[in-house]
């Protein structure tokens, strides 16, 4: 009994030292391993800065298509400001046509451009010359590429991730004095500050002062989710001090910069200081102004309660109680203070240059086209593509006319949506891409996904086969008449025009012009379905399409992507040139990870390709697509197609000027019937978005061997345009003989001499 | 009679154009650098309906085997100094960079065959024959009518045709009737 007391406390003795010995090591695993999550996840969150993309810079140089106002709005959207250009980069000062430019530092595909002073004159239709700061001609000069967003092209998140040396000095000192003022000092965690915040929680009876550091609203925010608990907090603090123990204060601050949630753009959350900047100001970082900065910081604080949009009054009052702690820590002295404080807020309209429908295909092409490897290093930038005005033209475009087709529409209980696609097409470059009527944002991109019926749209396709064969030509007479055709499966297809009408016997010219089915079956049949299959493919089609009588008619579905790679081929002369949304990326010191280039390889009869696209000018001229003109400047050119599918599911416009291919998809989600032919709902849509962005006439180039002539539209005949009130122009093999229309065809043709010589004896007399 | 008095007026403008074009290409056998940028877009079309290539001075055909209407391609100011930029790239080694530039240059005048030919020799010189091939044929369909620059064009593709061990084909080129002017 005596010895059992002692004993009994040694046992209880060794069971304490055993638990805490058992707590200790449990403690130190734990701690071990939010180490390891810490070093681990901290490393590579830090490294995994996103790609930043960029749009394609405007070239000026002395014709080009740019206006005096068109140059001041791509200013603005450079995020230039007027002022004194002398000041410093950034500034452009107008004087009617005449614009004093100070260009920033940027990068380039090939070069870096240091900041520079140029002059710039624009006229009203385009740029009528430059000059250096010297008064020397400058022959080209770009503008900034366009910052148009930064994907991780893994994940796919927004970020404008900073280096250390993007952030301005203010921005650093004044975060550390308004959210952790002894930032610099403690190691992660803050006792004095959770004193301090406790005391002043005690005096007010609840909760005003957090007490965390920088550290913790980082490890916060980057690795534990938002509950409140004993056992969170704890974890937090741990993490706090390991991170503080593998990184330098900087990296924790730069880092705590980049990931700090400043706002909320729809469905899109605003991180970082860089996309906040760029977010409620449009304006690079280090471009702010004390005012702005201080705005800034002020959110971190409540993003959503100080929101500048929503609640401008709070959102003014925090700026200004920011600007008074910056003069308080001395950061800014009193007096610019108090002028900042008497500025409005600065900000930038809503809206603008996020692209998400286009960023998709840039990350398509970036999988495409490169290593997964190559695509994880840090720093990246990608050169896209994207023609800003292309892309806000077709937006625009596409949202106003479905707006008017719902308004006129008898469905109620469904949207129109629709896709516009915009290139250049002797380039491949892809400029720009819709995805639906919703333009801002992500979702369901219809311009790459959505595959459809293309209905007349295929047509082309068989007009060229038909060329290609040495046997057919513009004025070539088909027969529109009634077919009926038993298929392999036995049943009987028989096929009708949209108009239900029949047409009877016309020329080839028209029959495309006018879209008939019953001629272009017909002509197809004859033709044979192989050939116009092979010349699909050779168009650029990458999947061989069923031979099936019906593929005469467009039951062949593709998405408008790929539809603009088949058009690319024939809007280019038949050189089919490889669609491409990425021009280069560079790593960040500069280098090329794998340059692309214009891939051209010649894919159709260049003679036949030039003789079909000047039959497709009839079209938008005096067929199913001469609504057009009305909407394009007077006397501008262009070749195109209207397509519908059966019902009218699909509404399908594919054309092109001398400057740009556009496709546009009109139909419902659902796949109901529209009620909109192609020229009544695709069309209008590309046509304002072709008139918006300045386009050349499409004049290609004749090749030898062509010629033209002129022939009834109606009757095929060979003719003169004085002659006949329905001649028109088209290209036909050199030298074939045409049937010539009584008492007009000037035929045997008079040498050019006899010509002269009847002119002169004219006009002599 | 009037509407044929206006036509025939019309044909003889163009011819007299022709005739001058075709004396300063004899005057000047190096392209001459103060031109318009697009030559090939110079005509207006007479109208939006019934629009007629620029190249062709009537509709009636020419007699079989005329030369076609004489044309010479030059570079604008801006392209011009494009292409030197490119060279002087080359000239340092940095392929990619002078790629980029050409790029430029081809979207402000993507129909200069002369453009497609300096992006070809380029091409070559990064041992794309393929794609230098692909660039010779473009400049040769776009140099319909300027004999001088369809030689060059000619040479350009019979080099990357060569360089691919199409020696035949390249040969084949070389014989056409274009590949006698002078460059």
């Amino acid at each position: 009994m005596a010895r059992s007391k002692p004993h009994r406390l040694r046992n209880l003795l060794v069971v304490l030292a055993v638990a805490i010995v058992a707590l200790t090591a449990m403690g130190a695993i734990w701690i071990v391993y939010l180490d390891r999550v810490v070093t681990r996840d901290f490393q590579g969150r830090l490294w995994s800065v996103p790609a930043r993309v960029y749009a394609e810079p405007l070239d000026l140089y002395a014709g080009a298509p740019v206006t005096a106002d068109d140059l001041e709005e791509e200013l603005r959207r450079l995020h230039y400001r007027s002022g004194d250009p002398t000041a410093g980069p950034g500034v452009y000062r107008r004087h009617g046509g005449d614009f004093d430019l100070h260009a920033r530092r940027v990068r380039f595909v090939d070069e870096i451009r240091e900041p520079e002073l140029v002059s710039i004159r624009a006229g009203s239709d385009s740029i009528i010359g430059l000059r250096h700061a010297d008064g020397t001609e400058l022959p080209v000069f770009r503008l900034d590429p366009l910052l148009v967003g930064n994907v991780f092209p893994v994940h796919g998140e927004d970020r404008i991730v900073l280096s250390p040396g993007d952030v301005p000095p203010l921005l650093r000192l004044g975060v550390k004095a308004v959210e952790d003022r002894r930032f610099d000092e403690h190691h992660g965690v803050d006792p004095y500050g959770i004193l301090r915040a406790l005391w002043a929680d005690l005096r007010a009876g609840r909760v005003i002062q957090g007490g965390s550091t920088l550290t913790q609203q980082l490890v916060k925010n980057y690795f534990l989710s938002d509950e409140q608990t004993i056992g969170r907090k704890a974890t937090e603090a741990v993490m706090a001090l390991r991170l503080e123990a593998h990184f330098s204060k900087d990296d924790i601050l730069v880092a705590y910069l980049n990931e700090v949630y400043l706002g909320q753009d729809g469905a899109r959350a605003i991180h970082g200081f860089g996309l906040g900047s760029e977010y409620f100001f449009a304006k690079p970082l280090a471009e702010l102004d004390v005012g702005e900065l201080a705005l800034l910081i002020g959110l971190v604080k409540g993003p959503s309660y100080y929101d500048p949009r929503k609640h401008a009054d709070r959102a003014r009052a925090r700026r200004n109680v920011v600007l008074q702690e910056l003069a308080d820590a001395r950061l800014i002295d009193a007096a610019a203070a108090k002028r900042a404080a008497a500025e409005p807020l600065g900000l930038r309209p809503p809206g603008g240059s996020y692209v998400p429908a286009y960023l998709d295909l840039v990350r398509r092409h970036l999988k495409r086209d490169y290593a997964e490897a190559d695509l994880a290093a840090a720093g990246l930038a990608v050169y896209t593509t994207l023609n800003p005005r292309a892309q806000a033209a077709a937006e625009h475009s596409l949202t106003r006319h479905l707006t008017r087709l719902d308004a006129a529409s008898r469905v109620r209980d469904a949207h129109l949506e629709g896709a516009v696609i915009v290139a250049d097409p002797n380039s491949g470059d892809v400029v720009a891409v819709v995805g639906g009527r919703a333009v801002g944002a992500e979702g369901f991109n219809r311009a790459l996904d959505a595959r459809r019926p293309i209905g007349s749209l295929v047509k082309p396709a068989v007009y060229l086969a038909a060329l290609e064969t040495g046997r057919y030509n513009a004025a070539t007479m088909l027969d529109d008449a009634p077919i009926t055709l038993k298929l392999s499966d036995g049943s009987t297809w028989a096929p009708q025009n949209y108009t239900h009408e029949i047409y009877g016997r016309v020329p080839m010219a028209r029959a495309l012009a006018e879209s008939m089915n019953l001629a272009t079956v017909r002509l197809g049949l004859d033709v044979g379905l192989p050939r116009v299959a092979d010349t699909l493919v050779s168009l650029g089609l990458e999947t061989r399409p069923t031979l099936n009588p019906s593929l005469l008619l467009g039951t062949v579905e593709m998405t408008p992507l790929e539809v603009v790679q088949v058009y690319t081929t024939l809007a280019n002369g038949g050189f089919r040139a490889r669609l491409r949304a990425v021009q280069a990326v560079l790593d960040e010191q500069g280098r090329p990870l794998k340059s692309f280039k214009v891939q051209v390889e010649a894919a159709a009869p260049p003679a036949a390709v030039y003789q079909l696209d000047r039959m497709l000018t009839l079209v938008t001229a005096r067929g199913t697509g001469r609504g057009a003109s009305a909407r394009l400047p007077p006397g501008t050119i262009v070749a195109g197609k209207t397509g519908t599918s059966s019902d009218t599911r699909d509404s399908w416009f594919a054309g092109f000027t001398g400057t740009y291919l556009a496709v546009v998809w009109v139909g419902y989600d659902d796949n109901r019937p529209t009620g909109l032919t192609g020229a009544a709902g695709a069309l209008p849509v590309w046509a304002d978005a072709i008139a918006s962005v300045k386009s050349a006439s499409f004049q290609p180039v004749p090749p030898e061997l062509v010629e033209d002539r002129w022939i009834g539209f109606g009757d095929g005949l060979e003719t003169t345009a004085a002659c006949s009130a329905d001649a028109v122009a088209v290209a036909v093999p050199a030298g074939i003989s045409l049937p010539g229309k009584p008492g007009c065809a000037s035929s045997p043709t008079p040498s050019l001499t006899d010509k002269i010589k009847a002119w002169f004896k004219n006009t002599i007399h | 009679m009037v509407q044929e008095h206006h036509s025939l007026r019309g044909l003889a403008a163009g011819l007299t154009a022709a005739l001058l074009l075709s004396a300063c290409s004899l005057l000047a056998p190096h392209p001459s650098t103060s031109q318009p940028p697009t030559p090939q877009t110079s005509s207006p079309q007479p109208q939006g309906s019934s629009p007629q290539p620029s190249q062709s001075p009537s509709p009636s055909p020419p007699a079989p085997h005329a030369p076609p209407p004489a044309r010479e391609n030059h570079l604008s100011a801006a392209t011009r100094s494009l292409v030197a930029q490119a060279r002087t790239q080359v000239a340092h080694g940095d392929l990619p960079a002078a790629s980029s530039t050409l790029d430029r240059a081809l979207r402000i005048e993507p129909n200069n065959p002369l453009l497609w030919i300096e992006l070809g020799r380029l091409r070559l010189a990064e041992s794309d024959a393929h794609q230098a091939e692909g660039c010779g044929r473009k400049a040769l369909a776009l140099a319909s009518g300027d004999r001088g620059t369809q030689a060059q064009a000619g040479r350009l593709l019979a080099d990357a045709l060569r360089a691919q061990g199409r020696n035949q084909e390249a040969r084949d080129v070389e014989s056409q009737p274009f590949m006698n002017s002078s460059p």
